[in-house]
């Protein structure tokens, strides 16, 4: 591939990580506790617009993926609310790690969960737009499209301002009155169907497996450390980065190489510069 | 002989005795299958072991574990393929455990400081690069397909087959390890350590070096992990990319989770049940998985300690309640003050900035035995800071502290605390469950328990809390908490005691009897620093004072004096010239 063909792909692959990381930055902000089972909601999202999409060709049906993509998104806000409700609310009173525990079991059930009623194989998600060729400039646009919505939530409305007095500050949030378990309960249905959506997304070129989850997750967490740890402008550059470097390096070396300096690049940045490429000092929050 | 009698728990011993009964089962009547799932629950709890001191007692999630594990088992595996019935394979099970111990120790050293969640994420970076090698190094790993044909544990010689030799060796090795950590662990030093885990920051004030003690169990853990990931290539005769992946993670997690995080007879308990429900669930096919994550979030919810917590709670209900700590023994080394004259704190010229705010701006104080200072000084003008900078838990911009001619401003706080300055914090971080008096002896848990009792007892008379001395501290009133924070201080028997707000959220009658107490502290020769907003308390105990205002001394003089002081009313009424 030539140049801008891979900045293309590299853009479109970018578009999707920075849903998953946004989506993950969303409910890291609102309940301040990892999501660990986040990856594996971009595994289950891939996983329902393949399901829907046989379902559909079964009833005789074809549609481009992109009709598809609501019933994904309500999906992947249920499994957010579910993560919430099972993984967050009856350890809010405890220590992050409590939280962080009770995901990664959450995530080990999904990712089971699949590999046991969905199959171990990799399987491919309908295309976004009819063509191929276009898989890449549709993706781009419905994350953009969807990110930009996020961003007038957050920017514009009062739910967007509550959100963020809560990411900022969560004693004073509560003080004030602002109702933190709605505001978390809606950030873990958001941060869901981005997950949801992206994985839907990824599924065409990339496929659906079902243990790709907590590969997903890493990505998101490392955009979320490259980017500044709660920042979501930050969350969207190291997703946008993260998506360059794979792919970049992956033409020029290989895809095994992509991944070995992208895991021995996050070493290094929280050995250099815990605090982020543009983000606050590392270690302060939970 | 007490150190014996706290190691057994009702759930240690009742697993002993389970672990006791299964093997006589086995050897009545077990056949090779049931022999090999016996061997694999021994190496289970192993890794478990392991990875309780990373999780449990040091409290760092590590999310390497189980990648750690599969590195022991390549170790093993090339090493006795490579020595091929030759002396060298006796080296198998050391390369096992030296190359995650290694990895664990270079990686450990930078990424141990990290909070929770970096440090989980720089783990699972390290845990997947694992896995991709074991997946890609082809020439080395075998691939995808991994390595077969290993050949059973040889050393020195004798041939350890699998089967019977097999599970000695292994079961051997658990006992041998769950002894030493139950060892470690008990009484006092087990408390030091949760104190450590819970409270950081209250552990360095009494002299626990943290940071050395997390890299310690996550260096332990990761040889523990390759030594069952050793055992393993051993048992099993072939290693693959699975072996190091995120299940095997997920199981040691789980084990852990659902036995009891910190405690021995937990992480044996949930590896055998991690090994053997499989077994009894058939019928689940390969859901099983899916059955180990539901049950791992059920216990993280509903019983956060564990299976050995719960059964012990139980097992009390049976057990005659436990009396009334007896009245240590005074042994002449109890006494808190040393006979001798300490050094004197001196702090010169020191400034810190956050941002852009001097907190702290050209302070310097002195500060001898047999003496009180108080400081003052309106809320955010540096009070806090400036004990923090002269107690380790900061570093001066600019600036020297030192006792005598030891120069301690770049020093950490536990250095600190056992050069003799001890603190108390404004937030009293003390392990809630612990009866006063151990709270209190954690402070000497270097010594013997019944030494550091017989301390933790004179430090409470000194405060006049011998009466709360069988309490469980977190039942106490905050107030209270607070002056058995002080008493902890006082158990590593310090020659300086820096006080941030010792009087707040006590009652009139409770600040003067802590006012006398001090006041008989600093007479026989203890030297006292305070922060504090109640004048009249400061008044009764300290001859002088210095007032911060904006990170500056505005005033230093008698109390008396300072208190008149026009510069100071300006600063705490607001300035009124």
């Amino acid at each position: 591939m030539n140049t801008p063909q891979l900045l293309l792909s590299a853009l479109a692959l970018g578009a999707a990580y920075a849903l998953v990381a946004v989506g993950f930055v969303l409910t890291l902000n609102a309940a301040g506790a990892v999501n660990f089972a986040h990856g594996d909601s971009v595994m289950l999202g891939g996983v329902a617009a393949v399901m829907l999409g046989v379902a559909a060709q079964a009833v005789g049906l074809t549609v481009p993926g992109i009709v598809l993509l609501p019933a994904v998104i309500l999906i992947g806000a249920a499994l957010g609310l579910v993560i919430g409700a099972l993984g967050f609310l009856p350890l809010k009173d405890r220590p992050p790690s409590a939280v962080f525990v009770a995901t990664i079991a959450i995530a080990s059930v999904f990712e089971q969960s699949a590999t046991a009623f969905f199959g171990p194989a990799p399987r491919s998600a309908p295309p976004v737009w009819h063509q191929g060729a276009q898989q890449p400039l549709a993706m781009i646009v419905v994350a953009a499209v969807v990110l930009g919505l996020v961003y007038l939530v957050l920017e514009r409305t009062q739910l967007g301002r509550r959100f963020r007095a809560l990411a900022q500050d969560r004693e004073m949030a509560r003080a004030l009155g602002i109702p933190a378990t709605p505001l978390i309960a809606t950030a873990f249905a958001a941060g869901g169907s981005l997950a949801g959506l992206a994985g839907a997304l990824l599924g065409h070129q990339f496929l659906v497996v079902a243990n790709q989850g907590p590969g997903y997750m890493l990505k998101a967490y490392i955009a979320v450390v490259i980017g500044g740890w709660g920042s979501v402008p930050g969350a969207l550059a190291g997703a946008l980065l993260i998506a360059l470097f794979e792919t970049f390096v992956a033409a020029s070396l290989s895809a095994v190489w992509a991944q070995a300096l992208l895991y021995v690049a996050v070493l290094l940045v929280l050995l250099l510069r815990p605090q982020g490429l543009f983000g606050e000092p590392a270690g302060r929050r939970a | 002989m007490s150190r014996l009698r706290e190691m057994a728990t009702p759930a240690g011993v009742l697993v002993s005795v389970f672990i006791l009964i299964a093997g006589i089962a086995l050897a009545r009547g077990g056949d090779s299958y049931a022999i090999r799932l016996a061997t694999l629950a021994g190496i289970q709890a192993l890794l478990a072991l392991g990875y309780q001191m990373v999780f449990g007692h040091a409290g760092a999630l590590s999310l390497a574990q189980g990648a750690l594990f599969g590195l022991g088992a390549y170790m093993a595996a090339l090493v006795a393929l490579s020595a091929g019935g030759s002396g060298w394979a006796s080296l198998s099970l050391p390369a096992a455990m030296i190359a995650p111990a290694l990895l664990a120790a270079i990686v450990g050293a930078v990424v141990l400081r990290l909070e929770t969640h970096y440090f989980a994420l720089a783990t699972l970076a390290l845990a997947q690069l694992i896995h991709l090698g074991a997946v890609n190094w082809e020439s080395v790993s075998g691939g995808a397909n991994g390595l077969s044909g290993i050949p059973t544990l040889a050393l020195f010689g004798i041939d350890a087959a699998r089967g019977w030799p097999m599970l000695l060796v292994t079961w051997g090795l658990v006992a041998v390890i769950a002894l030493d950590t139950a060892w470690r662990r008990a009484g006092l030093r087990g408390a030091a350590q949760d104190l450590a885990r819970d409270h950081p920051l209250a552990a360095a004030s009494i002299g626990i070096d943290v940071a050395r003690h997390r890299y310690v169990e996550f260096v332990a853990g990761a040889a523990l992990a390759g030594l069952a990931g050793g055992l393993q290539a051993h048992v099993v005769g072939v290693v693959s990319p699975d072996g190091a992946d995120l299940a095997v993670m997920i199981g040691c997690l789980t084990a852990v989770v659902v036995g009891g995080r910190t405690r021995v007879s937990g992480a044996i308990l949930g590896a055998i049940l991690l090994v053997h429900l499989p077994e009894w669930f058939r019928w689940l096919e390969n859901r099983q998985l899916i059955a180990y994550g539901l049950a791992t979030l059920l216990m993280v919810v509903l019983a956060p300690d564990g299976l050995a917590s719960l059964f012990d709670r139980a097992l009390n209900v049976f057990r005659p309640r436990r009396r009334a700590p007896p009245l240590p023994a005074l042994t002449p080394s109890a006494t808190l003050q040393p006979v001798t004259t300490g050094p004197t704190l001196r702090a010169r010229h020191l400034s810190k900035s956050y941002g852009g705010v001097r907190a702290v701006d050209n302070v310097s104080l002195h500060l001898r035995p047999r003496e009180a200072l108080a400081v003052i000084g309106p809320n955010g003008s540096g009070k806090t800071t400036l004990l923090n900078l002269v107690t380790g838990i900061a570093r001066p911009d600019s600036g020297t502290v030192t006792l005598d001619s030891l120069s301690i401003d770049r020093a950490p706080a536990d250095v600190v605390a056992r050069a003799g300055l001890a603190r108390s914090f404004q937030t009293a971080d003390l392990p809630a469950t612990l009866s006063t008096l151990d709270a209190v002896a954690v402070g000497a848990h270097t010594r013997p328990d019944e030494m550091a009792r017989a301390v933790a007892w004179r430090a409470l008379q000194r405060l006049g809390l011998e009466g709360d001395a069988a309490t469980p501290v977190g039942t106490l009133p905050a107030g209270r908490r607070r002056l058995v924070e002080i008493a902890r201080a006082l158990a590593t028997r310090p020659w300086l005691l820096a006080l941030d707000e010792p009087a707040a959220g006590l009652s009139s009658a409770e600040r003067a009897a802590l006012a006398s107490a001090l006041s008989r502290l600093v007479a026989n020769g203890l030297g006292i620093i305070i922060v504090e907003h109640d004048l009249d308390f400061l008044a009764r105990v300290c001859p002088r004072g210095i007032c911060l205002d904006r990170g500056r001394v505005i005033a230093a003089a008698p109390f008396a004096a300072l208190r008149r002081n026009a510069d100071v009313r300006a600063a705490y009424i607001g300035d009124a010239r």
